[in-house]
């Protein structure tokens, strides 16, 4: 073989600039494609933020008050930048970045595609197409401590059927979830493949559950309960009964049970009047899983969603009448 | 009547035919008759009776873990369960009433769940059966275990927090599920569930400035089971209030000399520790680790507290008597701090303190154990789970401030000790920058997170390959750093995994070698212009080039393999002896007298009528074979004859003679072959053929000779 070094170092950079790869349709996880498939698969994790520090995704902890819940579109832009960082590690000279630049294009549309395919339930078909709106939340809440395991259901419609439907996990107007993450205790972040209608976060389901709704008063706190019908299982449409607690120090929380009784008695349909058995006592407990709804009312402010301290284009004016003084 | 799916029927009890325990069944028989005399006495008619006996056999001192169908909370969890009463739920359903309760109504169960805190009572494990009960308390009846787990209670304590003998029987139930509600029937069987529910919400304790605490509870299902067990809990409710308080959890500090402290770690000996808060002598209650305690019921408590080394001067407290001294006052260590100790405020009361293991810190033990004895209730099932609070998830999903990324709120409050955050309408903050050159100015940063819907229409981000390219200058002169920063967070993620920078450089170094070798190639196929073909360097090069060549050579083969060979090499003899046309007859094998003329032969041949049979005579597979034979004949006549009429003109050139000199020519071919189609028949050549020609000139020859 006849080697020209002259060639070579003239006609590399061209050569590396043609040297396109093809962005194929990727048929199985584990193929190596425009990247390798390790790398492919990291970049993806990396475009749905994972391992991005907190701070860069809420840059100031005002915007992330306690007990709030805060949506956001994912910037693509940004994203793009930060596959970019990646993929300038271990560019040295101009050959590098000449390579680089060539398939770049054919990088960034493989990863549209593979970023779909992320959290994809096993065995089930690949998503193709390009990239779409990404939408999301962040909860930060006791709720997120408190209720591990809570649900999230985001629909592309809303829901014709009550709000207390149950829904199965293939109904095909539920979006899927790219990522559900609770990035501290009481944080949880949240990615839709879409911008959803609905959402639906549920406490988690254990089984049939028995209490009451507590709320603090001062240092203690009082327990209500909203009395049921024995028969018909419905609420009554009475106030709801001050559960008793047992007096006396040392027996926080221990509820007594006989003064309960006696002010379900109040209350006939309760079954209590001809005393409490087992059976009534456990149907006035019951509880069950809440479910809250995010929908998107009509005639929404922006306003009432977003607020921005300041005004760009007065400020803007501002610094150039003031100098930036 | 069946339940539907997600329906539930609650029973208020199931109780069993027969509870468990051993059983006889006596059978007698008695007979009568008379004889003549009238009735003959029962006394002279026995018939033996036939004693049966049974033993009907259920859990007593562990619970089978095949009956557990589901603990709440579950196990080793940590949650918001302070508004959620825990229970056990049971796979058989008549479990909870299958045993007898002294003292009890026939509905009473044997089974209470029971939740205390951490320090409010015990769980021993490993213990005896026999010593699982109350001491004075005994239990007859088969044991299922030899050793059990207990709980060990303080009397005062189970009058706080056990359930009366009124509220035991509403705190089990039973109820039906449909069979085919996996969430309802957790994996039972049947579709009959027992529940038995705690007496108790396990709520959080709070700090001393009112903030929650988390709280470690256990939670026991207990049996009541056996004389005078029932009996020690409260026979009624004592008074009621419409409010529970909170443990209030009392952080105290406590020095210890280092000696102490080591002891106490390692649970040597419990000696009196320094207070510096002149307050009680503190023990540390629920260290974990502690010795399990697991001597007989009515043994003095293994926490000695009569003061320090009343047992006399042990080599270690020696020793640590002799580091004291020599640790003056100021330098005692503050090696252990913080102690907790559950304390009940009551409205301006002095606070009370409620651990037994602080308690027994200023009483002596014995006296204790008079006052306020233990007790034990055989343990069935134990687990324990952490309270974080009783929030509701309602109240908290109710009262979430909503909103985009970026505002902050309906109602901020604004931080202390600095300025509120600039936010801008496109979701932009201002933040802190110091430059390079050390100035500290303002930019902009906005994460990934947007508070309006992203730009999908634009051109997406040209690449970059340093993140200054990145860096904006917005009008108001502020630099906008948001890309830059993503930029930089990318690159420090791909760094901070060394497994991603190698395959990076892998990838990275297999492209630099695909696009070395088309360099190379394009060097040396630039002037390779074979058949103006376009050469490319890459797996196909190899095929190319094969096809050129091929191409080439059958374009011009004579200029690039050579003529082809000649049939007869010039200059060799034929290897003729004698008459041709002997020679020919010779080498068909037929022996024939040279004097008949060979023409003639040839001439009768022709004449000879071929035999034929119709093909409607022969069977069909004959006929078919006979047609196969034919047509594979026609066919090698005419690939003969197309062959031949190619190669005839090259044939005819070459030297050798002429066919017009007739039979006299030798070597070569007799003139062109007729072309036969292969559905007509054999053409027949009318004109003159060699042979005719032959005869002609024969009788040319002999009128000649004539």
């Amino acid at each position: 073989m006849k080697v020209d070094a002259e060639v070579v170092i003239k006609d590399l950079p061209l050569k590396m600039r043609q040297l396109k790869s093809v962005a194929v349709t990727v048929t199985d996880d584990d193929t190596d494609s425009a990247v390798p498939q390790e790398l492919r698969s990291w970049l993806v994790r990396l475009r749905l933020l994972e391992g991005v520090p907190f701070a860069n995704l809420v840059a100031d902890t005002e915007l992330l008050p306690p007990e709030s819940i805060r949506w956001f579109y994912l910037d693509r832009r940004w994203t793009d930048a930060l596959v970019q960082g990646a993929l300038s590690v271990g560019t040295v000279n101009s050959d590098d970045r000449t390579h680089l630049a060539a398939q770049y294009k054919a990088i960034r549309d493989e990863l549209d595609q593979e970023e779909r395919n992320y959290r994809r339930l096993p065995g089930t078909p690949r998503f193709g197409g390009k990239v779409e709106a990404v939408s999301g939340f962040i909860l930060r809440s006791q709720a997120v401590s408190g209720w591990p395991g809570l649900h999230v259901r985001a629909f592309t419609v809303d829901p014709a059927e009550s709000d207390d439907a149950s829904y199965p996990d293939d109904d095909p107007r539920r979006m899927r979830l790219l990522r559900l993450e609770r990035l501290a205790p009481a944080v949880l972040f949240c990615m839709f493949d879409g911008i959803p209608q609905v959402v639906h976060l549920e406490e988690p389901r254990q089984g049939v559950q028995f209490g009451f709704d507590m709320t603090a008063v001062g240092s203690s706190s009082r327990a209500r309960l909203q009395a049921r019908n024995r028969t018909t299982f419905k609420d009554l449409n009475v106030p709801k009964v001050d559960v008793p607690f047992r007096a006396g120090s040392g027996s926080s929380g221990v509820v007594d049970i006989e003064a309960l009784e006696k002010e379900l008695a109040k209350h006939p349909a309760t079954g209590a009047g001809d005393g409490l058995d087992a059976a009534e006592y456990a149907l006035q407990l019951i509880r069950f899983p809440y479910r809250q709804v995010f929908g998107d009312p009509a005639e929404v402010k922006i306003d009432t969603v977003f607020k921005a301290t300041i005004n760009y284009p007065s400020y803007v004016a501002q610094q150039f009448i003031t100098g930036g003084g | 009547m069946s339940i539907a799916e997600g329906h539930f029927r609650l029973y208020t009890h199931v109780v069993p035919a027969l509870k468990a325990g051993d059983y006889r069944f006596g059978t007698s028989q008695s007979l009568t008759a008379r004889d003549k005399d009238g009735d003959i006495a029962a006394a002279e008619l026995p018939v033996q009776g036939l004693q049966t006996h049974l033993r009907v056999t259920s859990p007593r001192y562990q619970l089978p873990p095949d009956q557990v169908l589901s603990t709440y909370p579950p196990a080793g969890t940590e949650g918001a369960y302070g508004s959620r009463l825990p229970q056990v739920v049971i796979k058989r359903r008549t479990l909870p009433w299958e045993r007898a309760v002294d003292g009890g109504g026939d509905g009473t169960p044997w089974l209470a769940v029971v939740v205390f805190a951490e320090g409010e009572a015990e769980v021993l494990t490993n213990v005896p059966v026999a010593q699982c009960v109350s001491p004075g308390v005994q239990l007859d009846g088969p044991v299922d275990v030899e050793k059990g787990s207990c709980l060990e209670i303080r009397t005062s304590m189970v009058a706080k927090i056990m359930p009366t003998r009124k509220d035991v029987p509403l705190l089990a139930h039973a109820r039906e599920v449909n069979i085919n509600d996996t969430e309802l029937m957790l994996g039972d069987d049947d579709g009959f569930l027992a529940v038995v529910i705690a007496n108790r919400l396990p709520v959080a304790a709070r700090n001393a400035d009112g903030t929650e605490a988390p709280v470690k509870y256990h939670a026991v299902l207990v049996s009541l089971e056996g004389p005078g067990q029932f009996t020690t809990l409260l026979p009624k409710s004592p008074p009621a209030k419409s409010l529970t308080d909170h443990m209030v959890l009392d952080l105290r500090t406590t020095r210890y000399a280092p000696a102490d402290y080591d002891h106490q770690l390692m649970d040597v000996k419990v000696s009196t520790p320094f207070d510096v808060n002149g307050g009680f002598p503190v023990r540390i209650g629920g260290l974990p680790g502690g010795t399990p305690h697991v001597d007989g019921p009515g043994a003095p408590s293994a926490d000695d507290h009569d003061g320090p080394h009343a047992d006399g001067a042990h080599a270690d407290t020696m020793a640590a008597t002799a580091y004291r001294t020599v640790m003056s006052q100021d330098m005692v260590t503050n090696a252990y701090s913080g102690t907790g100790s559950w304390k009940k405020v009551e409205a301006d009361k002095g606070a009370e303190y409620l651990s037994v293991d602080t308690g027994t810190g200023f009483i002596s033990a014995g006296v204790l154990e008079i006052l306020d004895p233990k007790l034990r209730f055989p343990a069935l099932l134990h687990w324990t789970f952490t309270s974080i609070g009783d929030l509701t998830f309602e109240l908290l999903m109710r009262e979430a401030d909503s909103g985009l990324l970026g505002t902050m709120g309906q109602h901020p409050t604004l931080p202390e000790g600095r300025k509120p955050p600039e936010v801008v309408e496109t979701g932009h903050v201002g933040l802190d920058q110091r430059t390079r050159r050390g100035d500290l100015v303002r930019a902009w940063y906005r994460g990934p997170l947007l508070p309006h819907p992203a730009d999908l229409t634009s051109p997406r981000l040209t690449l970059a390959h340093t993140g200054d390219q990145l860096r904006t200058v917005i009008p108001d002169g502020r630099e906008d750093l948001s890309l830059a920063s993503a930029f930089e967070i990318g690159r420090l993620l791909a760094l901070s995994q060394p497994s991603m920078v190698a395959s990076l450089l892998r990838w990275r170094q297999l492209g630099y070698q695909a696009a070395r070798i088309g360099a190379l190639w394009d060097g040396i196929l630039e002037g390779l212009d074979i058949e103006d073909m376009d050469f490319q360097a890459g797996k196909f090069l190899g095929t190319d080039l094969g096809r050129a060549l091929a191409r080439a050579i059958s374009k011009n083969p004579a200029d690039i393999i050579g003529p082809p060979r000649e049939v007869l090499t010039a200059g060799t003899p034929m290897d003729f002896d004698g008459d041709p046309i002997r020679l020919v007859t010779k080498g068909f094998g037929i022996d024939i007298a040279t004097d008949v003329s060979m023409v003639n032969i040839l001439d009768g041949l022709r004449s000879v009528e071929v035999p034929r049979m119709p093909l409607a005579d022969l069977s069909s597979m004959a006929r078919t074979k006979a047609l196969a034979g034919a047509f594979a004949q026609v066919r090698d006549v005419t690939l003969a004859q197309l062959a031949s009429g190619a190669l005839s003109s090259q044939i005819m050139t070459r030297p050798g003679g002429s066919f017009d000199g007739g039979a006299r020519g030798v070597g070569g071919i007799f003139g062109g072959v007729p072309v036969v189609g292969p559905h007509e028949q054999a053409m027949v050549d009318k004109r003159p053929d060699a042979l005719d020609r032959a005869l002609a000139g024969q009788h040319d020859q002999e009128e000649d000779d004539e």
